[in-house]
């Protein structure tokens, strides 16, 4: 052996450990999640299925703890303490966030490795969905908007770069997403009449690349839809729940919030462009290729913000590239996600608002159940009969699960004057009940559900694997495995408080875990050895 | 009793929830006026949900609101929305940026020749006051939870009573001489509302003499063992407890041969939520309104 067949066989040997050492192999992102989840959804489908099956239905009954991880100090307290983050699992490391804190822990056994917290200088501390990663870098934004880059390795800030004004009520809940050189971040709040917008930034500098309004300014097309320019630069349609991503269009789909006021709509008279919408835009420019709205002139704070999933499926025989919704207004839609063209718009729960819908498929509101001053009896309620918690499509079923709520609320008009301002209105909920539905993508016909016991509405995120499992929690603080095909329950844990966030799954040294927030901490449940 | 002990909890949560508001209001940010009831001073400034900036003092914003009134209402509304000539101030980058004054200062003190507006001589302490006012009006739209409800009551009483005595049902269970005697004064209309439509945790603020919905009672009889009744504590997919009419609690593990009977008193209220027409409640509310 010579010198140089020497230090080939030394590199050699090295190579793996140092590519073990390094940050996100970019080659990943996009793939399905195996022995990491490199992206809030897993992959860039939304669809949130992991090709894993150590962990099936022949011996989850032999699942059990493998460690947990509490959160500690409770970030801010109240609604923002519950861990809402989907991790990101890069190497054998775990990344997540809430309000003002990141962390990073071994994947492995919980330990922890950083834990770096923001002095903040205000804003709504309702959330966290979780960081972003890009090589050795990470991702996250803070209550007060705050765009800020940790080095992956030690949790040391790199940048930091003020994305929107908490002064004028922005506040900032999204995971970033990161699709080759782009940064793609959402911002939120909806207090105070403010624009949204969506915003792509470099990875290494957080420079601007592009930003797209989700309100049209004077003059650009849009603008028809609403009065005048004040009311669309007021308009809301907030960008905080994370999109997909098809790479064979170059487009993402991105989801949009409720327009503002919030709940009194006599000042923005006409659909609100592009309010609670989806809309597809090119990844490189920010451009609007096609949208679709879910909620036209929407009065009840009903958000469009919930997970647009990429199915590869058939209609009538045909292959189609689709996208499919649960809506927060009760409808699933399902489009085309070339054209944006719909194919399916089918209530999931019982709802009262809507006359039908119009011919390209978007629901026709009845004025009727708009918030009135006497109250108006509504379902669902203000929040909705699925909110951003990440649904699941499982490509073995064919089918699409949602914990869904049927919700009563009374909505009231307070505002009456000419040019309302902030929500304009408030809802008194009654009473909500959760359910798990399996929903048939082709048609939106529910094929099975789950009804959970109690007074208890919503649900948390859900997971599906190729185990033949689907994972969720209960509103009663039990993590869940049930049988997609048929909706059986075949496990549960209780964690002593609900599922707050979605699971995920991966596979280090042959070992499968799989890891779900519960109140303020995770928990990570693997397989007795 | 986890149900109760939910909704006593949640009953604290609305208990503190209320006087978050009422201090709020206190401080002037109450959507009416600033002229709700004062907080004591030196009276801790607790911060809502909803709130992430300083509350003004109430006596700031009282001076700011006269000052604006006259001042500045003319153009930019009474209450700072906006007007004929002048911009709406509530929801202005500017005003929403300043903290005390530093950046409308200049701008009250100088005017803008092509807006139209005119100098103002003001002090330091006047420009701190209309900053004062400014914030108030911001946090008041702001704070939703504390927007005052209208006139609820728009029914048709003798409807209401047809409603109560025929479709509705509800004279199978109540009495208008009995369990709901005099119910129109013990709860304001938007206390009574969401309560009748679905009796449950206390709404818009606990009233006196408030009285939680009847419990849901349950009989579970394991496979080989005898029937036990009592109050339901929790109920899930894997178990479920109770109180026995001793006191004691029980729990059982929800196995196969398990037999549940759940009886919810309110059950009827959730049937009726997805059958009311909002005419139907309306009216079903200014009978009960009148039920003295």
């Amino acid at each position: 052996m010579n010198l140089r067949q020497l230090l080939t066989s030394v590199s050699a040997l090295l190579l793996p450990a140092l590519l073990a050492g390094q940050g996100l192999d970019l080659s990943k992102l996009g793939q399905p999640p195996t022995d990491s989840w490199p992206t809030y959804h897993g992959d860039y489908t939304g669809r949130r299925y992991s090709p894993l099956k150590q962990i099936n239905q022949s011996n989850v009954k032999q699942m059990t703890l493998a460690w947990v991880y509490r959160s500690t100090p409770p970030p801010g307290g109240g609604a923002g303490s519950v861990v809402k983050a989907t991790p990101l699992v890069v190497n054998g490391v775990l990344y997540f966030a809430s309000p003002d804190h990141c962390w990073a822990i071994d994947a492995r056994t919980g330990r922890e490795l950083w834990h770096y917290s923001w002095e903040t200088s205000g804003g709504i501390h309702i959330g966290n969905r979780g960081v972003g990663m890009y090589k050795d870098w990470i991702y996250f934004e803070t209550p007060d908007n705050w765009l800020v880059s940790l080095d992956a390795k030690n949790g040391k800030e790199r940048w930091r770069l003020e994305i929107a004004d908490v002064k004028q009520e922005y506040f900032s809940t999204p995971a970033p997403i990161v699709i080759k050189n782009h940064v793609i971040i959402g911002v939120g709040g909806d207090s105070l009449d403010v624009p949204g917008y969506l915003e792509s930034r470099d990875p290494e500098t957080g420079k601007l690349q592009w930003r797209w309004n989700s309100t049209p300014r004077k003059g650009e097309p849009g603008a028809e839809t609403w009065p005048n320019p004040e009311a669309m630069e007021h308009g809301g349609g907030m960008t905080w729940v994370p999109g997909s991503y098809d790479p064979d269009l170059n487009l993402i789909f991105w989801p949009t919030g409720n327009p503002n006021p919030v709940m009194s709509g006599q000042g923005r008279r006409g659909s609100n462009l592009w309010t609670a919408s989806i809309v597809a835009l090119d990844l490189d420019t920010g451009k609007l290729k096609w949208y679709f709205q879910c909620s036209p002139h929407d009065t009840h704070d009903w958000d469009a913000t919930e997970t647009p999933i990429m199915i590869d499926g058939e209609i009538n025989g045909q292959p189609r590239k689709l996208l499919a919704q649960s809506n927060r207004n009760g409808y699933f839609f399902v489009l085309d996600r070339t054209t944006g063209q719909n194919i399916v718009s089918t209530p999931f729960i019982n709802l009262n608002w809507s006359k039908g819908v119009d011919p390209k498929g978007q629901p026709i509101p009845d004025l009727a159940k708009e918030p009135k001053t006497d109250g108006t009896l509504v379902m669902p309620a203000s929040g909705g009969a699925a909110n951003w918690p990440p649904p699941s499509y499982d490509p073995d079923t064919g089918l699409f699960y949602v914990n869904s709520a049927q919700s009563y609320s009374i909505f009231f008009l307070t505002d009456t004057d000419d040019k309302p301002q902030g929500y304009g209105g408030r809802d008194q909920s009654l009473l909500s009940r959760s359910t798990l539905k399996a929903i048939d993508y082709k048609t939106g016909q529910v094929k099975w559900m789950h009804e959970y016991p109690g007074r208890a509405g919503g649900g948390p995120g859900i997971l599906t694997t190729a185990g033949k499992l689907l994972f969720t929690g209960d509103p009663h603080g039990n993590f869940v495995a049930f049988d997609p095909a048929d909706g059986k329950i075949l496990w549960h844990a209780q964690l002593g408080a609900n599922v707050g966030n979605a699971p995920i799954t991966y596979e280090l040294d042959g070992q499968q875990y799989v890891v779900t927030g519960g109140g303020d901490s995770l928990y990570a449940f693997t397989l007795l050895k | 009793m986890k149900d109760l002990k939910r909704i006593f909890g949640l009953c604290v949560v609305l208990f503190v929830a209320v006087l978050f508001h009422l201090l709020a209001q206190g401080q002037g940010s109450g959507q009416g006026a600033a002229g709700g009831k004062k907080a004591k001073a030196g009276a801790p400034q607790k911060k809502n949900f909803l709130i992430s900036r300083p509350v003004p003092s109430p006596e700031a914003v009282e001076r700011g609101q006269k000052l604006f009134v006259t001042q500045c209402g003319f153009c930019h509304g009474a209450r700072a929305t906006g007007g004929e000539s002048g911009p709406d101030l509530v929801r202005s980058v500017v005003a929403l940026r300043d903290e005390q004054g530093e950046l409308i200062g200049p701008i009250i003190r100088k005017g803008s020749a092509d807006k139209k507006m005119p100098p103002f001589n003001m002090t330091d302490a006047q420009v701190k006051d209309i900053a004062s006012f400014l914030r108030e009006r911001q946090q008041a739209a702001i704070n939703r939870g504390a927007y005052p409800l209208q006139n609820l009551v728009t029914g048709d009483a003798k409807r209401g009573e047809a409603y109560f005595t025929g479709a509705g049902g509800c004279v199978k269970c109540h009495s208008v001489s009995g369990d709901l005697k005099g119910i129109g004064t013990r709860y304001t209309p938007a206390n009574l509302l969401p309560r009748f439509l679905y009796p449950g945790p206390a709404r818009f603020g606990p009233q006196p003499g408030d009285k939680p919905p009847a419990p849901t009672m349950v009989t579970v009889t394991p496979s080989n063992g005898q029937a036990v009744s009592g109050t339901l504590e929790q109920l899930d997919d894997f178990t479920v407890a109770l109180r026995d009419g001793a006191g004691y609690y029980r729990s059982f593990a929800r196995t196969d041969g398990l037999k549940l009977d759940v009886r919810d008193p309110i059950a009827a209220h959730e049937a009726l939520l997805s059958k009311y027409t909002d005419a139907d409640m309306h009216d079903l509310l200014t009978y009960l309104v009148t039920l003295k």
